[in-house]
Protein backbone atom coordinates (compact mmCIF):
# COMPACT_ATOMS: atom_id res chain seq x y z
CA UNK A 1 0.00 0.00 0.00
CA UNK A 2 1.32 3.64 -1.08
CA UNK A 3 2.62 5.09 2.28
CA UNK A 4 1.11 8.46 0.23
CA UNK A 5 -2.54 7.35 0.72
CA UNK A 6 -2.77 7.01 3.91
CA UNK A 7 -2.58 9.54 6.60
CA UNK A 8 -1.18 7.15 8.99
CA UNK A 9 -1.52 3.47 10.18
CA UNK A 10 -3.26 3.83 13.44
CA UNK A 11 -0.81 3.01 16.10
CA UNK A 12 -0.86 -0.05 18.93
CA UNK A 13 -3.58 -2.22 16.84
CA UNK A 14 -5.21 -4.57 19.10
CA UNK A 15 -4.98 -8.14 17.16
CA UNK A 16 -8.30 -10.11 17.75
CA UNK A 17 -5.59 -12.74 19.72
CA UNK A 18 -4.85 -10.45 22.50
CA UNK A 19 -8.18 -9.83 23.27
CA UNK A 20 -10.55 -12.71 23.28
CA UNK A 21 -13.74 -10.86 23.68
CA UNK A 22 -14.90 -7.91 21.89
CA UNK A 23 -15.75 -4.86 23.79
CA UNK A 24 -19.29 -4.57 22.54
CA UNK A 25 -21.29 -5.13 26.14
CA UNK A 26 -24.74 -7.10 24.76
CA UNK A 27 -27.07 -4.32 25.41
CA UNK A 28 -30.05 -3.16 23.48
CA UNK A 29 -31.09 0.13 23.68
CA UNK A 30 -34.47 1.95 22.43
CA UNK A 31 -35.17 1.75 18.80
CA UNK A 32 -36.98 3.42 16.84
CA UNK A 33 -37.57 2.30 13.48
CA UNK A 34 -40.04 3.04 10.27
CA UNK A 35 -42.52 0.54 8.38
CA UNK A 36 -45.39 0.86 6.64
CA UNK A 37 -45.51 4.57 7.40
CA UNK A 38 -45.68 3.84 11.12
CA UNK A 39 -43.08 4.20 13.56
CA UNK A 40 -42.42 1.52 15.89
CA UNK A 41 -40.66 2.12 19.12
CA UNK A 42 -39.12 -0.43 20.99
CA UNK A 43 -38.61 -0.35 24.53
CA UNK A 44 -35.88 -2.53 26.14
CA UNK A 45 -37.21 -5.27 28.39
CA UNK A 46 -35.38 -4.50 32.08
CA UNK A 47 -33.88 -8.29 31.27
CA UNK A 48 -32.05 -6.78 28.15
CA UNK A 49 -30.97 -3.27 29.44
CA UNK A 50 -28.96 -1.63 33.00
CA UNK A 51 -30.87 1.32 32.01
CA UNK A 52 -33.32 2.98 35.13
CA UNK A 53 -36.30 4.07 33.97
CA UNK A 54 -35.10 7.99 34.00
CA UNK A 55 -32.08 6.88 32.18
CA UNK A 56 -34.32 5.42 29.22
CA UNK A 57 -36.25 8.23 29.30
CA UNK A 58 -33.68 10.53 28.91
CA UNK A 59 -32.49 7.81 25.60
CA UNK A 60 -35.69 8.54 24.76
CA UNK A 61 -35.69 12.33 24.69
CA UNK A 62 -32.30 12.12 22.83
CA UNK A 63 -33.14 9.91 19.99
CA UNK A 64 -36.79 11.73 19.24
CA UNK A 65 -34.95 15.14 19.03
CA UNK A 66 -32.02 13.41 17.03
CA UNK A 67 -34.52 11.93 14.44
CA UNK A 68 -37.20 13.74 14.33
CA UNK A 69 -36.45 15.45 11.03
CA UNK A 70 -36.64 11.90 9.60
CA UNK A 71 -40.48 11.03 10.40
CA UNK A 72 -42.85 13.34 8.82
CA UNK A 73 -45.08 15.31 11.33
CA UNK A 74 -47.81 13.02 13.10
CA UNK A 75 -46.79 9.63 12.04
CA UNK A 76 -48.52 7.38 14.31
CA UNK A 77 -46.31 5.27 16.60
CA UNK A 78 -46.40 1.72 17.97
CA UNK A 79 -45.14 0.94 21.57
CA UNK A 80 -43.46 -2.03 21.85
CA UNK A 81 -42.76 -3.29 25.35
CA UNK A 82 -42.57 -6.85 25.52
CA UNK A 83 -42.94 -7.88 29.29
CA UNK A 84 -41.96 -4.50 30.67
CA UNK A 85 -44.10 -3.16 33.30
CA UNK A 86 -45.78 0.23 32.60
CA UNK A 87 -48.44 2.45 35.14
CA UNK A 88 -50.18 4.86 33.48
CA UNK A 89 -47.60 7.56 34.53
CA UNK A 90 -45.16 6.34 32.64
CA UNK A 91 -47.39 6.00 29.34
CA UNK A 92 -48.05 9.28 29.73
CA UNK A 93 -44.52 10.58 30.07
CA UNK A 94 -43.74 8.56 26.92
CA UNK A 95 -46.88 10.37 25.38
CA UNK A 96 -45.92 13.58 26.22
CA UNK A 97 -42.30 13.33 24.73
CA UNK A 98 -43.62 11.99 21.46
CA UNK A 99 -45.97 14.50 21.42
CA UNK A 100 -42.93 17.35 21.89
CA UNK A 101 -42.00 16.16 17.94
CA UNK A 102 -45.17 15.79 16.48
CA UNK A 103 -45.78 12.24 17.12
CA UNK A 104 -48.80 10.30 18.45
CA UNK A 105 -49.33 7.20 20.00
CA UNK A 106 -51.67 4.87 19.13
CA UNK A 107 -51.04 1.20 19.72
CA UNK A 108 -49.30 -0.58 22.41
CA UNK A 109 -47.99 -3.80 21.99
CA UNK A 110 -47.16 -5.92 25.47
CA UNK A 111 -47.27 -8.70 27.50
CA UNK A 112 -48.12 -7.76 30.73
CA UNK A 113 -51.89 -7.67 31.81
CA UNK A 114 -51.08 -4.37 33.96
CA UNK A 115 -49.75 -2.48 31.22
CA UNK A 116 -52.55 -3.33 28.54
CA UNK A 117 -55.29 -2.43 31.35
CA UNK A 118 -53.00 1.09 32.22
CA UNK A 119 -53.18 1.92 28.13
CA UNK A 120 -56.68 0.78 27.75
CA UNK A 121 -57.80 3.11 30.66
CA UNK A 122 -55.81 5.80 28.78
CA UNK A 123 -57.60 5.00 25.35
CA UNK A 124 -54.80 3.25 23.51
CA UNK A 125 -55.43 0.50 21.61
CA UNK A 126 -53.50 -2.63 22.63
CA UNK A 127 -51.63 -5.56 21.09
CA UNK A 128 -51.56 -8.35 23.86
CA UNK A 129 -49.29 -11.11 23.14
CA UNK A 130 -48.85 -14.09 25.78
CA UNK A 131 -46.04 -14.84 27.35
CA UNK A 132 -46.78 -18.24 25.79
CA UNK A 133 -45.95 -17.41 22.91
CA UNK A 134 -43.10 -18.52 20.69
CA UNK A 135 -40.47 -15.82 21.10
CA UNK A 136 -40.21 -16.16 17.06
CA UNK A 137 -43.56 -14.94 16.85
CA UNK A 138 -43.20 -11.80 18.93
CA UNK A 139 -42.23 -8.95 17.59
CA UNK A 140 -39.44 -8.26 19.58
CA UNK A 141 -38.19 -11.77 18.14
CA UNK A 142 -39.03 -10.52 15.15
CA UNK A 143 -36.61 -7.49 15.40
CA UNK A 144 -33.79 -9.04 16.60
CA UNK A 145 -34.31 -11.50 14.11
CA UNK A 146 -33.89 -8.42 11.57
CA UNK A 147 -30.83 -7.81 13.25
CA UNK A 148 -29.14 -10.99 12.63
CA UNK A 149 -30.13 -11.15 8.90
CA UNK A 150 -28.31 -7.28 8.89
CA UNK A 151 -31.96 -6.33 7.00
CA UNK A 152 -31.86 -3.13 9.75
CA UNK A 153 -32.61 -0.38 8.68
CA UNK A 154 -29.79 2.48 8.89
CA UNK A 155 -30.16 4.20 12.13
CA UNK A 156 -30.16 8.79 11.45
CA UNK A 157 -29.10 11.12 13.61
CA UNK A 158 -28.80 15.04 12.93
CA UNK A 159 -27.63 15.86 16.34
CA UNK A 160 -24.22 16.31 18.07
CA UNK A 161 -23.23 13.64 20.43
CA UNK A 162 -21.76 14.80 23.62
CA UNK A 163 -19.43 12.77 26.35
CA UNK A 164 -21.48 10.37 27.44
CA UNK A 165 -23.89 9.50 24.84
CA UNK A 166 -24.05 6.43 23.77
CA UNK A 167 -25.57 5.39 20.42
CA UNK A 168 -25.75 1.43 19.70
CA UNK A 169 -27.55 0.25 16.49
CA UNK A 170 -28.21 -3.34 14.83
CA UNK A 171 -27.37 -1.64 11.78
CA UNK A 172 -25.77 1.02 10.35
CA UNK A 173 -25.49 4.54 11.86
CA UNK A 174 -25.63 7.72 10.11
CA UNK A 175 -24.68 11.17 12.02
CA UNK A 176 -24.98 14.73 10.81
CA UNK A 177 -23.22 15.99 13.67
CA UNK A 178 -19.88 15.80 15.76
CA UNK A 179 -18.69 12.98 17.97
CA UNK A 180 -17.16 14.86 20.93
CA UNK A 181 -14.86 13.01 22.94
CA UNK A 182 -16.21 10.89 25.42
CA UNK A 183 -18.97 9.79 23.41
CA UNK A 184 -19.59 6.60 21.56
CA UNK A 185 -21.34 5.24 18.35
CA UNK A 186 -21.71 1.09 18.66
CA UNK A 187 -22.99 -0.38 15.47
CA UNK A 188 -23.16 -3.91 14.01
CA UNK A 189 -23.07 -2.32 10.29
CA UNK A 190 -21.30 1.02 8.93
CA UNK A 191 -20.76 4.50 11.27
CA UNK A 192 -20.78 7.50 8.61
CA UNK A 193 -20.27 10.61 10.65
CA UNK A 194 -21.09 13.95 8.24
CA UNK A 195 -18.97 16.03 10.94
CA UNK A 196 -15.82 15.68 13.03
CA UNK A 197 -15.64 12.13 14.98
CA UNK A 198 -13.71 12.94 18.25
CA UNK A 199 -15.30 9.54 20.15
CA UNK A 200 -15.18 6.25 20.28
CA UNK A 201 -16.82 4.80 17.45
CA UNK A 202 -16.99 0.44 16.95
CA UNK A 203 -18.32 -0.81 13.31
CA UNK A 204 -19.15 -4.24 12.99
CA UNK A 205 -19.97 -4.98 16.52
CA UNK A 206 -21.37 -8.02 15.94
CA UNK A 207 -18.18 -9.03 14.22
CA UNK A 208 -18.61 -8.23 10.43
CA UNK A 209 -14.78 -7.20 9.29
CA UNK A 210 -15.72 -5.46 6.10
CA UNK A 211 -17.43 -2.65 8.15
CA UNK A 212 -16.12 0.81 7.67
CA UNK A 213 -15.92 4.10 9.90
CA UNK A 214 -15.70 7.66 7.65
CA UNK A 215 -16.08 11.01 8.84
CA UNK A 216 -15.68 13.81 7.50
CA UNK A 217 -13.09 15.06 10.23
CA UNK A 218 -11.16 12.09 12.02
CA UNK A 219 -9.47 12.57 15.08
CA UNK A 220 -11.35 9.75 16.81
CA UNK A 221 -10.10 9.17 20.59
CA UNK A 222 -10.35 4.72 19.59
CA UNK A 223 -11.98 2.89 16.38
CA UNK A 224 -12.90 -0.43 16.74
CA UNK A 225 -14.00 -2.41 13.90
CA UNK A 226 -15.03 -6.08 14.80
CA UNK A 227 -12.44 -7.31 17.25
CA UNK A 228 -9.82 -4.76 16.32
CA UNK A 229 -9.18 -1.85 18.39
CA UNK A 230 -6.98 1.08 17.30
CA UNK A 231 -5.78 4.05 18.83
CA UNK A 232 -5.08 7.42 16.62
CA UNK A 233 -1.21 8.97 16.72
CA UNK A 234 -0.50 11.56 19.51
CA UNK A 235 -0.12 14.49 17.12
CA UNK A 236 -3.20 15.48 15.40
CA UNK A 237 -2.09 16.07 11.64
CA UNK A 238 -2.54 20.12 10.13
CA UNK A 239 -4.81 19.59 8.00
CA UNK A 240 -8.23 17.30 7.32
CA UNK A 241 -9.95 15.10 4.68
CA UNK A 242 -12.69 13.24 4.51
CA UNK A 243 -11.39 9.81 5.83
CA UNK A 244 -12.51 6.02 5.79
CA UNK A 245 -11.47 3.41 8.45
CA UNK A 246 -11.50 -0.19 7.47
CA UNK A 247 -9.38 -3.36 8.64
CA UNK A 248 -6.34 -3.89 6.12
CA UNK A 249 -4.06 -7.36 6.98
CA UNK A 250 -2.27 -5.56 9.12
CA UNK A 251 -4.92 -3.90 11.52
CA UNK A 252 -7.23 -1.03 10.94
CA UNK A 253 -5.96 1.37 8.72
CA UNK A 254 -7.60 4.83 7.74
CA UNK A 255 -7.41 6.32 3.94
CA UNK A 256 -8.33 9.58 2.64
CA UNK A 257 -11.84 9.14 0.91
CA UNK A 258 -10.96 9.93 -2.25
CA UNK A 259 -7.91 7.25 -2.42
CA UNK A 260 -9.91 4.33 -1.11
CA UNK A 261 -10.70 3.54 -4.32
CA UNK A 262 -6.92 2.93 -5.28
CA UNK A 263 -5.70 1.33 -2.20
CA UNK A 264 -8.30 -1.22 -1.85
CA UNK A 265 -8.00 -2.40 -5.25
CA UNK A 266 -4.56 -2.82 -4.79
CA UNK A 267 -3.22 -6.43 -2.87
CA UNK B 1 -1.94 -6.48 51.13
CA UNK B 2 -2.09 -2.88 49.65
CA UNK B 3 -3.29 0.29 50.69
CA UNK B 4 -6.51 1.79 50.32
CA UNK B 5 -6.56 5.09 49.83
CA UNK B 6 -9.60 7.30 49.04
CA UNK B 7 -8.71 10.58 47.58
CA UNK B 8 -11.64 13.32 48.64
CA UNK B 9 -13.05 16.79 49.22
CA UNK B 10 -16.80 17.29 49.74
CA UNK B 11 -16.50 20.42 47.29
CA UNK B 12 -15.98 20.20 43.61
CA UNK B 13 -12.80 21.86 41.50
CA UNK B 14 -10.25 21.89 44.84
CA UNK B 15 -7.98 19.48 42.94
CA UNK B 16 -9.07 16.24 43.74
CA UNK B 17 -7.97 14.01 40.50
CA UNK B 18 -4.95 16.74 40.08
CA UNK B 19 -3.75 14.60 43.72
CA UNK B 20 -4.50 11.85 42.61
CA UNK B 21 -3.01 11.89 39.27
CA UNK B 22 0.21 12.90 40.90
CA UNK B 23 0.65 11.18 43.98
CA UNK B 24 -0.07 7.77 42.00
CA UNK B 25 2.43 8.95 39.72
CA UNK B 26 4.53 9.88 42.49
CA UNK B 27 4.38 6.46 44.23
CA UNK B 28 5.07 4.61 41.01
CA UNK B 29 8.50 6.77 41.19
CA UNK B 30 9.39 5.89 44.14
CA UNK B 31 9.00 2.13 43.21
CA UNK B 32 5.48 0.83 44.30
CA UNK B 33 2.85 -0.48 42.23
CA UNK B 34 0.23 1.80 42.40
CA UNK B 35 -3.63 1.18 40.83
CA UNK B 36 -5.44 4.44 40.31
CA UNK B 37 -9.70 3.91 40.33
CA UNK B 38 -11.53 6.66 39.04
CA UNK B 39 -15.27 6.34 41.30
CA UNK B 40 -16.24 9.15 39.26
CA UNK B 41 -18.73 7.56 36.82
CA UNK B 42 -20.36 9.57 34.66
CA UNK B 43 -17.59 12.04 34.59
CA UNK B 44 -14.70 10.74 34.60
CA UNK B 45 -11.28 12.84 34.20
CA UNK B 46 -8.77 11.12 35.84
CA UNK B 47 -7.93 9.52 32.45
CA UNK B 48 -7.59 12.63 30.37
CA UNK B 49 -4.45 14.00 33.22
CA UNK B 50 -3.15 10.99 33.26
CA UNK B 51 -2.91 11.09 28.74
CA UNK B 52 -4.62 7.68 28.62
CA UNK B 53 -8.10 8.64 27.52
CA UNK B 54 -7.25 6.68 24.18
CA UNK B 55 -6.38 4.01 25.69
CA UNK B 56 -9.41 3.24 27.63
CA UNK B 57 -11.26 -0.19 26.21
CA UNK B 58 -13.11 -1.68 29.03
CA UNK B 59 -13.99 0.77 32.54
CA UNK B 60 -15.13 -0.97 35.91
CA UNK B 61 -18.84 -1.66 35.07
CA UNK B 62 -17.53 -3.99 32.57
CA UNK B 63 -15.44 -5.79 35.39
CA UNK B 64 -18.35 -5.69 37.66
CA UNK B 65 -20.83 -7.00 34.12
CA UNK B 66 -18.69 -9.87 33.73
CA UNK B 67 -18.07 -8.94 30.33
CA UNK B 68 -14.00 -8.55 30.88
CA UNK B 69 -11.65 -9.50 33.18
CA UNK B 70 -10.07 -6.72 35.75
CA UNK B 71 -6.73 -7.15 33.83
CA UNK B 72 -8.24 -6.29 31.06
CA UNK B 73 -10.31 -3.27 31.98
CA UNK B 74 -6.44 -2.28 33.75
CA UNK B 75 -4.76 0.49 31.16
CA UNK B 76 -0.99 0.52 31.78
CA UNK B 77 0.33 3.80 32.02
CA UNK B 78 2.44 4.96 28.94
CA UNK B 79 5.72 6.26 31.40
CA UNK B 80 5.45 4.21 34.22
CA UNK B 81 5.54 0.19 34.45
CA UNK B 82 4.11 0.58 37.71
CA UNK B 83 1.14 2.28 37.08
CA UNK B 84 -2.49 1.54 36.26
CA UNK B 85 -5.46 3.41 35.87
CA UNK B 86 -9.07 1.40 36.55
CA UNK B 87 -11.04 4.05 34.37
CA UNK B 88 -14.68 4.77 34.85
CA UNK B 89 -17.93 4.28 32.91
CA UNK B 90 -18.81 7.86 30.57
CA UNK B 91 -22.13 6.31 30.02
CA UNK B 92 -23.56 5.79 32.95
CA UNK B 93 -24.49 7.95 36.17
CA UNK B 94 -23.03 6.94 40.07
CA UNK B 95 -25.97 4.25 40.70
CA UNK B 96 -24.06 2.25 38.13
CA UNK B 97 -22.29 0.62 41.21
CA UNK B 98 -22.69 -0.30 44.07
CA UNK B 99 -20.68 0.01 47.80
CA UNK B 100 -19.72 -3.76 47.90
CA UNK B 101 -19.13 -3.70 44.57
CA UNK B 102 -16.82 -1.21 44.85
CA UNK B 103 -15.16 -3.03 47.94
CA UNK B 104 -15.04 -5.84 45.47
CA UNK B 105 -12.88 -4.11 43.36
CA UNK B 106 -10.43 -2.17 45.11
CA UNK B 107 -9.95 -5.44 47.43
CA UNK B 108 -9.19 -7.45 44.09
CA UNK B 109 -6.45 -5.07 43.29
CA UNK B 110 -4.66 -4.87 47.15
CA UNK B 111 -3.27 -7.95 46.09
CA UNK B 112 -1.11 -6.84 43.37
CA UNK B 113 -0.62 -3.63 44.16
CA UNK B 114 0.99 -1.60 46.89
CA UNK B 115 -1.36 1.64 46.91
CA UNK B 116 -4.53 1.52 45.83
CA UNK B 117 -6.08 5.07 45.28
CA UNK B 118 -9.75 6.21 44.65
CA UNK B 119 -10.49 9.25 43.52
CA UNK B 120 -13.81 10.53 44.81
CA UNK B 121 -15.92 12.41 43.26
CA UNK B 122 -17.39 15.97 44.48
CA UNK B 123 -20.32 15.25 46.66
CA UNK B 124 -21.40 13.23 49.60
CA UNK B 125 -23.98 11.08 47.42
CA UNK B 126 -23.87 7.70 46.12
CA UNK B 127 -20.46 8.21 44.45
CA UNK B 128 -19.00 9.47 47.33
CA UNK B 129 -20.59 6.30 49.13
CA UNK B 130 -18.81 3.95 46.83
CA UNK B 131 -15.59 5.82 46.50
CA UNK B 132 -14.86 5.85 50.58
CA UNK B 133 -16.78 1.73 50.88
CA UNK B 134 -13.39 0.00 50.48
CA UNK B 135 -10.76 2.33 51.84
CA UNK B 136 -8.82 2.51 55.05
CA UNK B 137 -7.24 5.75 54.54
CA UNK B 138 -8.64 9.09 53.17
CA UNK B 139 -6.32 12.13 52.03
CA UNK B 140 -8.84 15.10 52.27
CA UNK B 141 -7.84 17.85 49.56
CA UNK B 142 -9.61 21.34 50.67
CA UNK B 143 -8.68 24.84 48.96
CA UNK B 144 -8.44 28.08 51.87
CA UNK B 145 -11.76 28.95 51.40
CA UNK B 146 -14.26 28.59 53.74
CA UNK B 147 -16.91 27.06 51.60
CA UNK B 148 -14.31 24.01 50.13
CA UNK B 149 -13.14 23.83 54.28
CA UNK B 150 -16.44 23.67 55.31
CA UNK B 151 -17.17 21.03 52.69
CA UNK B 152 -14.31 19.51 53.86
CA UNK B 153 -15.52 19.60 57.32
CA UNK B 154 -18.70 17.58 57.02
CA UNK B 155 -16.39 14.79 54.71
CA UNK B 156 -14.51 14.70 57.87
CA UNK B 157 -17.36 13.95 59.86
CA UNK B 158 -19.00 11.58 57.26
CA UNK B 159 -15.91 9.48 56.92
CA UNK B 160 -15.33 8.96 60.73
CA UNK B 161 -18.81 7.81 61.10
CA UNK B 162 -17.46 5.18 58.15
CA UNK B 163 -14.82 4.29 60.52
CA UNK B 164 -11.98 5.27 58.28
CA UNK B 165 -9.03 5.27 60.47
CA UNK B 166 -6.48 7.78 59.22
CA UNK B 167 -7.46 10.92 58.03
CA UNK B 168 -4.49 13.25 56.85
CA UNK B 169 -5.14 17.00 54.97
CA UNK B 170 -3.95 18.48 51.75
CA UNK B 171 -4.06 22.19 51.74
CA UNK B 172 -4.18 22.71 47.73
CA UNK B 173 -3.63 25.95 45.82
CA UNK B 174 -2.42 28.57 48.58
CA UNK B 175 -0.72 31.61 47.73
CA UNK B 176 1.75 32.82 50.58
CA UNK B 177 1.66 36.55 49.13
CA UNK B 178 -2.22 36.04 49.85
CA UNK B 179 -1.77 34.76 53.17
CA UNK B 180 1.03 37.22 54.24
CA UNK B 181 -0.99 40.09 53.26
CA UNK B 182 -3.93 38.50 55.79
CA UNK B 183 -6.18 38.35 52.38
CA UNK B 184 -6.26 34.06 52.22
CA UNK B 185 -7.11 31.68 54.97
CA UNK B 186 -3.41 30.34 56.20
CA UNK B 187 -3.04 26.70 56.57
CA UNK B 188 -2.66 27.07 60.22
CA UNK B 189 -6.59 28.66 59.63
CA UNK B 190 -7.79 25.36 57.56
CA UNK B 191 -6.11 22.94 60.38
CA UNK B 192 -7.60 24.92 63.42
CA UNK B 193 -11.18 24.20 61.93
CA UNK B 194 -10.57 20.77 60.42
CA UNK B 195 -8.55 19.22 63.32
CA UNK B 196 -6.42 16.67 61.33
CA UNK B 197 -3.52 15.70 60.82
CA UNK B 198 -1.93 17.78 57.60
CA UNK B 199 0.15 15.36 54.85
CA UNK B 200 1.05 18.47 52.24
CA UNK B 201 0.82 22.21 51.08
CA UNK B 202 0.29 22.42 47.91
CA UNK B 203 0.83 26.26 46.48
CA UNK B 204 -1.19 27.74 43.53
CA UNK B 205 0.59 27.11 40.14
CA UNK B 206 -0.10 27.69 36.77
CA UNK B 207 2.17 24.61 35.62
CA UNK B 208 -0.75 22.50 37.25
CA UNK B 209 -3.01 24.04 34.73
CA UNK B 210 -0.28 23.12 31.90
CA UNK B 211 0.12 20.13 32.79
CA UNK B 212 -3.52 19.28 33.00
CA UNK B 213 -4.20 20.29 29.60
CA UNK B 214 -1.30 17.92 28.39
CA UNK B 215 -2.27 15.22 30.16
CA UNK B 216 1.53 14.78 31.37
CA UNK B 217 1.18 15.41 35.89
CA UNK B 218 3.13 17.86 37.09
CA UNK B 219 5.72 14.88 39.19
CA UNK B 220 6.58 13.53 35.91
CA UNK B 221 8.06 17.06 34.28
CA UNK B 222 11.96 17.95 34.26
CA UNK B 223 11.43 21.37 34.84
CA UNK B 224 11.11 22.34 38.71
CA UNK B 225 8.08 23.89 40.06
CA UNK B 226 6.83 23.96 43.78
CA UNK B 227 3.64 22.52 43.31
CA UNK B 228 5.78 19.38 41.94
CA UNK B 229 8.11 19.09 44.88
CA UNK B 230 5.06 19.66 47.18
CA UNK B 231 3.35 16.28 45.94
CA UNK B 232 6.79 14.49 45.28
CA UNK B 233 6.94 15.15 49.35
CA UNK B 234 3.38 13.72 50.01
CA UNK B 235 4.00 10.93 48.40
CA UNK B 236 7.32 10.37 50.75
CA UNK B 237 5.04 10.70 53.54
CA UNK B 238 2.58 8.56 52.41
CA UNK B 239 5.30 5.80 52.64
CA UNK B 240 5.67 6.98 56.04
CA UNK B 241 9.27 9.28 55.63
CA UNK B 242 9.51 12.06 58.08
CA UNK B 243 10.23 15.10 55.23
CA UNK B 244 10.28 18.79 56.29
CA UNK B 245 7.30 21.03 54.66
CA UNK B 246 8.40 23.16 52.22
CA UNK B 247 9.06 27.17 53.34
CA UNK B 248 6.51 29.08 50.89
CA UNK B 249 6.55 31.99 52.61
CA UNK B 250 10.13 32.67 52.23
CA UNK B 251 10.10 34.71 49.24
CA UNK B 252 7.56 36.77 51.13
CA UNK B 253 8.08 37.11 54.54
CA UNK B 254 10.24 41.05 54.09
CA UNK B 255 10.61 43.10 56.40
CA UNK B 256 8.08 45.26 55.18
CA UNK B 257 5.37 42.25 55.60
CA UNK B 258 6.89 41.79 59.13
CA UNK B 259 6.13 45.21 60.08
CA UNK B 260 2.66 45.37 58.37
CA UNK B 261 1.75 42.20 60.61
CA UNK B 262 3.45 43.65 63.30
CA UNK B 263 1.54 46.69 63.36
CA UNK B 264 -1.93 45.07 62.32
CA UNK B 265 -1.69 42.93 65.36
Amino acid sequence: MDPEQLRSTLTSTTSPADEQESPRVAEMQIHLKAEDGKLFLYLPTPSQTALEWPDLLQELKQQLEAGQRFWPPNTHVDLVTGDRLLDHRQLQLIVNLLSTVKLHLTRIHTQRRQTAVAAATSGYSIEQQSQILPMAQSTIAQFTLDAENKEVAPLYLQTTLRSGAEIRHPGTVVVMGDLNPGSSVVADGDILVWGRLRGITHAGASGNQQSQIMALQMEPTQLRIADWVARAPEAAPDQFYPEVAYIAADGIQIARASDLSKSLSQP
Amino acid sequence: MGRIIVITSGKGGVGKTTCSANLGMALAKLNHSVALIDADFGLRNLDLLLGLENRVVYTALEVLAGQCRLEQALVKDKRLNDLVLLPAAQNRNKDAVTPEQMKQLAYALTKKYDYVLIDCPAGIEMGFQNAIAAADEALIVTTPEISAVRDADRVVGLLEAHHVKTINLIVNRIRPAMVQANDMMSVHDVQEILAIPLIGIIPDDEQVIVATNRGEPLVLSDNFSLSGVALQNIAQRIEGKDIDFLDLDAPYDTIFSRLRRFFKK
